[in-house]
């Protein structure tokens, strides 16, 4: 069975340029990699792509197309499999019940899920409603990884999703530090990691790099393979196929929150 | 990309996806089914399948659990029912509202771990066909390992056919379709009956589904006495999709019971045609024998499915056709059936029987048939 992960975390901490590099990364070590945007904005792959946008599966169905695995997996960067869950117009309809839809027609048409080495699930910031829970409850996903700053709110954000993964009994498999520049974010991260139970599996520094690759399309791993930036992702994406290690996360009160920002 | 062939618009309501998984779990002969949804969902069958033994309860889901989900209220009754009623093969059916939330019916079951099978359906009311909901109730049925592989392929199939039938000449032909109440019983069985003295031939078909046989061959029992009565037994010709070796253990049983009372009434039985499961294949079989052997009958009385019957080889003769649809009523015309007669509440009355109830058009055929 393919390691099959989702990433959660705060909207905009970037947890989309996280799963591309990684996905990037362990392509290059000769790994299969589908990655699948479960998040409606459908920007998951979009580095992977350069810069294209393909339709998602949300598109296809509204305009009442008899779907067929070619329609909707795409392949990006060295063979990654892309797929883009997409969803209804905004304030229309019901984007939950839309992924639970998408993630089975996938699973129908499509190997894509099953004959590959890794699964990453690039869901959005917010679990609003349990659609957004589909690919877990549907035992799609077997590892979880949160990722956050050392702000308050990305830790806030952590902290909840914590609890909605101790309330499904899912277990957390590592926190990601993805730096905002806040001061001494690594320590701070390190330690709510250990509190809640799990551990810092990396520290990502903030980099403009990042930004200027994304601006054209490309992950760092394609655009400046050499860059330090480009080895920390590297690393990441090692340390999450060796991964094997998972507890379920206990979260923090409020308060202890709001301490460790404070460190 | 193809497009997927649009398909019309039907504004008239149709039979349920949720109610069509209800009696698929009847036919498994499973004990009690919990609905897990609004407490109004399908309640009208709900009631009526406990006339065949099946218990139905209800999650009731509320607003409160639209919100903020369903699943404590899932585990608590399930842990209900196996207390109350000790089943011996439990139900989990799907609604719209639970589906829609993304109730996860399997949590429960874990949750729970009855010691019984559980066959959960992940069912919802938006499916354009109804057989959806019969497939996606034996697919859970293969997985918990209560029928086999082979039964479900056949079902696949004959459901396959079901739907087109529908679709051909049924409640899915038409973008709308008027209710009617077909033509007044008296004056049919009037016509009827002056055939046969007229010592006309006539083909005497059952084409029903399921346990509506119950009723539906009460109309064939009486064509039959009264062809005795007349002295003409000689010119009719009797089909029936009564095979008892075919199909779920209820249809089996149901078969064999409509068989040996018309056996036992003095009905001889000429063909086969195939099973309670099987009539929108059956026809077909029929279509071919009259081809072979009766193509020169001058009429037909046709019960239960008529619609499923092709009509290049009846379409010289007069047809009868009694159906229990107030729809197939104007689709039956338009298909060159003579007389459409409708058995008003038929399938209502055909749940929690062993035996054949009385159909009005028999009754009314047999009435005449007195004074003839
Ligand atoms: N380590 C980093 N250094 C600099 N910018 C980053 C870094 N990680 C993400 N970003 C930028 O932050 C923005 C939001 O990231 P994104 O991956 O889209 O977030 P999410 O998917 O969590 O909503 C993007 O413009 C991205 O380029
Ligand atoms: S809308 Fe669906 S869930 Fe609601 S009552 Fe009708 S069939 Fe049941
Ligand atoms: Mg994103």
């Amino acid at each position: 069975m393919p390691k099959q992960i989702a990433i959660y975390g705060k909207g905009g901490i970037g947890k989309s340029s996280t799963a591309s590099n990684v996905a990037a990364a362990c392509a290059d070590e000769g790994y299969r990699v589908t990655i699948i945007g479960c998040d409606p904005k459908s920007d998951s792959s979009i580095t992977l792509l350069r810069g294209r946008r393909i339709p998602t599966i949300m598109d296809l169905m509204r305009q009442g197309m008899d779907i067929r695995e070619e329609d909707i997996i795409f392949s990006g960067y060295k063979g990654v499999k892309c797929v883009e869950i997409g969803g209804p117009e905004p304030g229309i309809g019901c984007a939950g019940r839309g992924i639970i839809v998408a993630i089975s027609l996938l699973k129908k048409i499509s190997k894509a899920i099953e004959d590959t080495d890794l699964v990453i699930y690039d869901v959005p910031g917010d679990i609003v409603c349990g659609g957004f829970v589909a690919p877990v409850k549907k035992g799609l996903v077997n590892e979880a990884y949160v990722l956050t700053s050392g702000e308050y709110m990305p830790l806030y954000a952590a902290n909840n999703i914590c609890k909605g993964l101790s309330r499904l009994e899912m277990t957390l498999n590592g926190v990601i530090c993805n730096s905002r520049g806040a001061p001494n974010e690594e320590v701070i991260v390190g330690e709510f990691a250990k509190e809640i139970g799990s551990r810092l599996l990396a520290f990502i520094p903030k980099d403009v790099l990042v930004q200027t690759c994304e601006r054209e399309g490309l992950s760092v791993i394609e655009k400046a393979p050499d860059s330090a930036i480009a080895g920390v992702y590297r690393k990441l994406a090692q340390a999450i196929m060796a991964e094997k290690e998972a507890q379920i996360p206990k979260p923090l009160d409020d308060k202890r929150l709001r301490e460790l920002t404070r460190i | 990309m193809p497009v997927k062939e649009k398909e019309p618009l039907i504004m008239h309501p149709r039979p349920s996806s949720i109610v069509a998984a209800l009696y698929t779990l009847r036919d498994l002969d499973t004990d009690v089914v919990i609905l897990h949804g609004p407490p109004g969902c399908s309640f009208k069958h709900a009631r009526l399948l406990e006339e065949d033994g099946m218990r139905v309860v209800t999650t009731s889901l509320d607003e409160s659990g639209f919100v903020f989900g369903g699943h404590d209220s899932l585990v608590e009754v399930l842990e209900k029912v196996i207390k109350r009623f000790n089943p011996k093969r439990i139900g989990i059916v799907g609604t719209c509202a639970s589906m829609i939330i993304g109730e996860e019916l399997h949590e429960a079951v874990t949750e729970v771990q009855p010691d019984v099978p559980v066959i959960e359906v992940e069912v919802h009311a938006g499916y354009r066909d109804n057989t959806k909901g019969v497939i996606i109730a034996l697919e859970s049925a293969l997985a918990a390992g209560i029928i086999s592989e082979a039964e479900f392929e056949r079902q696949k199939s004959l459901l396959k056919e079901a739907t087109m039938v529908e679709k051909r000449h049924g409640a899915a032909s038409k973008e709308y379709l008027e209710p009617n109440r077909g033509d007044l019983k008296f004056r049919v069985a009037e016509r009827l009956l002056e055939l046969m003295k007229q010592g006309k031939k006539g083909l005497n078909i059952l084409n029903a589904k399921k346990e509506t046989a119950f009723m539906f061959a009460d109309i064939n029992l009486a064509v039959t006495q009264t062809a005795e009565k007349l002295g003409v037994s000689s010119n009719i010709v009797n089909m029936v999709n009564l095979d008892v070796n075919v199909g779920l253990p209820k249809n089996r049983r149901n078969a064999r019971e409509v068989r040996d009372e018309l056996t036992q009434k003095g009905m001889e039985i000429h063909h086969i045609i195939g099973g309670l499961d099987e009539y929108p294949i059956a026809g077909n079989n029929a279509s071919q024998i009259i081809g072979e052997k009766y193509s020169d009958f001058d009429f037909a009385v046709i019960t239960g499915v008529p619609h499923a019957l092709p009509m290049d080889n009846i379409k010289h003769m007069e047809l009868f056709s009694i159906t229990n649809g107030p729809r197939q009523v104007v689709p039956l015309k338009e298909m060159g059936h003579k007389h459409v007669v409708v058995e008003i509440d038929l399938h209502p009355k055909t749940l929690g029987v062993n035996h054949i109830v009385e159909s009005e058009f028999g009754a009314t055929l047999r009435e005449l048939a007195k004074d003839a």
